[in-house]
């Protein structure tokens, strides 16, 4: 297996090499159509690589304690689905899988039927998959061996260090780090990776198109899916990360600004951005300049966030430790980002599309408001992460920001960008008159307002939630007022029809009332959510919120060769009535002197009621217990559910239904 | 047409202007150092009560954990905050490995009061937030725990 893996993977990036080299020439030769040969030439490359890759799952599978990574992360207690996963468990697997997945995309782009990839942007894509496949076989190859030498003692290395080395075959393997082992492992960093790397594409076809001076709308017209499904698979990424960390203790809850999450959510910001200035470009011809710097950016913001999580330079639960191939990727990283200002600076001025924005309450102003706001957004969190590193490198003191820095700077931006979000379907393209504004606002705006009254008369006190509440309210009532409008003036037998061929504009409604849904939950998260701890012994309760806990055993059981369960066994009351039986555990593992919890969660869509167990004693017995009711947290998910299925709603959209867009009328219903 | 721009272009920089001082004023009263506990101990007088961020290797024997009052207490001992040369010293589990039985380095109790963190353990890195009080024990307000554990150093050096 390890000459299986090898040695395609070495031909691969042999063949990438040898792509790039007859490109070069095709360009030198004023040829700007792609020569079949390398086209032919990169997707073998691909074919090979993913004989690589299937060679190390199979390693994986196998656990061939022979292979320095499979030992690494690899144990035989492991169910098989962790021990796929375990490919993207460790540095040296995950940076193989890395580019694997570009390599992918570059097969996709380079099959697509449209002509998109051709010399220039071929090369740039080429260059990336090389670079990546280069720095996992040459940084921190995968396929490395461990070696007994002739005095006895261990070393890894691919091929044999000395003479008489001979190969050494571990009995056991370390395994995933037990945090490690959750669903959330199985779909969450695929889908991240998938996410950045449907963004070179775009990058690539960018690039190209200001090098050739060329300027038609070609960027916007060919990369539009590219960059929706790659905002799709990483929003996805995100909400799946954001869920794990919540189910999983000590990982601080939904989001806690860790310098990795922060890094993955910079790229989200620009490509949301993007999103917006390419459906201007589209609809009003503006925009130009915006569309390529935000392409270039968001590009550039997946490499910072590779950067972040894998040059060990930040501290974060999620970084990798190592930091062998920080500078390459540290000088790869620089060299795109010169290679975009120089060609943004030289073509600036001939992509000045006419900017002209008619009125400052109208649709494209807003669009504009929008993308400011993320963009500040973006300046903050990029900020957050390059501070500490800047301040080292000037003063020799190591300086933290943190989520204190974060909650403070972002707030105010979010809270902004939700209400832009909540009005803005109200407002129409060209000028509009606020008289206009106002006759469509009254009923959601009145239907918000019952909805605080409602909720203020029946206890709710808390002025940072009844205002968070009530924009997200006027956001979701405007959305759906208009829907129904729009339904009667169509006639609802024909609505879901209309619906699905107006489905960009629904699916972005759609992604709109997503977005209002995680702001419901994180209002509910920071502003309402309460806990206790506590110690009981048996038959006591413990009460939070009209809710009570009863403990009534615990148990340790041994059915894992690994680790140790400790299971408490609980009662969960409301109003003194029983609604749950909840069995808050922990997997202790010896060997590793580590212990996980796992979390009991009692869920409705208004609330969670989240048990920890925080310790226990069998003899006694006793445990201590933590309870936190968490309402509205379910609304995050559910919004990211929205936000995917909008998403994908925009994306099967192509370029050809633009015609078909002109033909509706912005506003079918004016009353 | 002209006049609206401006009017436009005008608000554009009051909102640049305020994300700006919204950055400087943020990053001025929320960065925290980030200190080894040598350069903690040093200027004790200067940092007791300020908001510091501490990195250190946990001492496995040393853990005191009362679950009746979530009262947490463990210590940890001097690592270097350089990168460059925590790689100079053979990486970061090294470095852990040789702190967490090297008697003679630095050492700072602290104190927490909380759930105990899943990956607290002997040799673990801790990156831990809080402040100095007047006895030289350190006040954790947050807990970060990172394990390059020592399960990956009972496996080979790699061989260059």
């Amino acid at each position: 297996m390890f000459f299986a893996g090898l040695i395609p993977s070495y031909l691969a990036l042999l063949a990438f090499l040898v792509a790039i080299v007859l490109t070069v020439l095709a360009i030198w030769r004023k040829q700007s159509e792609l020569p079949k040969l390398v086209s032919l030439l990169a997707k073998s490359a691909f074919i090979l690589q993913t004989i690589g890759v299937i060679s190390l799952i199979v390693m994986l599978i196998l656990e061939d304690y022979t292979n320095y990574y499979v030992a690494s992360v690899v144990n035989p207690a492991m169910p098989g689905i962790l021990k796929v996963t375990a490919l993207w468990g460790g540095q040296a697997g995950s940076l193989f899988f890395w580019s694997w997945l570009v390599s992918l995309i570059v097969f996709i782009a380079l099959s697509s039927k449209r002509k998109l990839i051709d010399a220039w942007s071929f090369l740039i894509l080429a260059a990336n998959v090389g670079f990546f496949l280069g720095l996992s076989l040459f940084g921190d190859n995968p396929f490395v061996r461990i070696w007994a030498l002739s005095d006895g003692s261990l070393v890894s290395s691919l091929f044999a260090p000395e003479v008489g080395a001979v190969v050494h075959k571990l009995g056991i393997g370390m395994g995933l780090n037990p945090l490690l082992r959750h669903p959330g492992m199985i779909i969450h960093p695929p889908m991240l990776y998938l996410g950045y790397a449907l963004f070179f594409v775009p990058f690539a076809v960018g690039i190209s198109t200001l090098i050739q001076k060329r300027n038609d709308d070609q960027l916007i017209h060919d990369t539009r899916p590219w960059v929706v499904l790659g905002w799709v698979f990483l929003t996805g990424g995100i909400v799946l990360g954001s869920w794990w960390s919540y189910d999983v203790l000590g990982w601080g809850g939904y989001w806690a600004w860790d310098p990795v999450e922060t890094a993955s959510l910079l790229p989200w910001l620009t490509a949301t951005a993007l999103l917006h200035s390419f459906l201007l470009e589209r609809k009003r011809g503006i925009f130009k300049r915006f569309n390529f710097v935000l392409v270039l950016l968001t590009y550039l913001l997946v490499i910072f966030s590779i950067f972040v999580t894998r040059s060990g330079l930040v501290n974060s639960v999620h970084a990798f430790s190592e930091s062998t191939i920080s500078i390459p990727l540290l000088v790869f990283m620089c060299f795109w980002l010169l290679t975009s200002i120089v060609l943004l600076v030289w073509r600036w001025k001939a992509l000045g599309g006419e900017f002209e924005i008619s009125s400052p309450i109208s649709r494209e102003a807003f669009f504009l408001y929008t993308n400011i706001i993320l963009l500040a957004l973006t300046t903050v969190c990029l900020w957050g992460l390059i501070f500490p590193l800047i301040n080292g490198a000037v003063t020799g003191n190591q300086v933290v920001l943190d989520r204190g820095y974060y909650d403070r700077t972002t707030t105010p931006l979010f809270l902004l960008l939700v209400f832009l979000l909540a009005i803005c379907p109200l407002i129409g393209w060209n000028a509009v008159q606020l008289k206009k504004i106002g006759k469509k606002l009254w009923i959601p705006l009145g239907l918000s307002v019952l909805t605080v009254v409602i909720l203020f008369l029946s206890g709710l006190r808390i002025a940072m939630a009844l205002a968070g509440i009530f924009l997200v309210a006027l956001g979701l009532f405007t959305l759906l007022t208009l829907t129904i409008r729009d339904g009667i003036a169509v006639g609802f037998s024909k609505f879901w029809a209309f619906l699905w061929r107006q489905r960009n504009r629904y699916g972005a409604w759609l992604v709109h009332a997503g977005i209002l849904l995680i702001a419901l939950g994180i209002v509910g998260m920071e502003t309402l959510s309460t806990n206790i701890q506590g110690t009981m012994l048996p038959h006591e309760k413990m009460p939070l919120m009209g809710y009570e806990i009863e403990f009534n055993s615990i148990s340790e059981t041994f059915t894992n060769p690994e680790y140790m369960t400790a299971e408490a066994d609980t009662t969960l009351y409301k109003d003194g009535k029983e609604i749950a039986r909840l069995y808050p555990a922990q997997h202790i593992y010896p060997e590793r002197n580590q212990f996980i919890s796992i979390p009991a969660v009692d869920s409705n869509l208004g609330r969670d009621v989240y048990l920890l167990l925080v310790g226990y004693n069998v003899d006694v017995p006793y445990i201590t217990l933590r309870m936190s009711v968490n309402p509205l947290i379910n609304f995050m998910w559910l919004g990211g559910i929205f936000l995917v299925l909008g998403g994908l709603c925009v994306a099967t959209t192509s370029s050809h239904v633009r015609e078909d867009e002109e033909l509706v009328q912005e506003e079918p219903l004016e009353v | 047409m002209k006049k609206k721009n401006t009017k436009l272009i005008i608000g554009i920089v009051i909102i640049i202007a305020a994300v700006v001082y919204l950055i400087t004023s943020s990053t001025l009263s929320q960065s925290q150092y980030f200190l080894t506990v040598e350069e903690l101990q040093s200027n004790q007088a200067e940092y007791v009560g300020k908001n510091v961020r501490m990195s250190g290797a946990v001492l496995g024997d040393t853990i005191e954990y009362d679950p009746q009052t979530l009262e947490l207490t463990f210590q940890v001992a001097q690592i270097p905050g350089d990168h460059r040369v925590i790689e100079q010293m053979g990486g970061m589990s090294v470095v852990l490995a040789q702190a967490a039985h090297d008697p003679t380095l630095p050492k700072m109790t602290v104190h927490y009061v909380g759930p105990r963190p899943d990956l607290l353990k002997d040799e673990a890195q801790a990156i831990i937030t809080g402040s100095l009080d007047e006895n030289g024990i350190f006040q954790a307000s947050e807990l970060l725990l990172k394990c390059p554990s020592k399960y990956q150093s009972e496996l080979p050096e790699q061989s260059k």
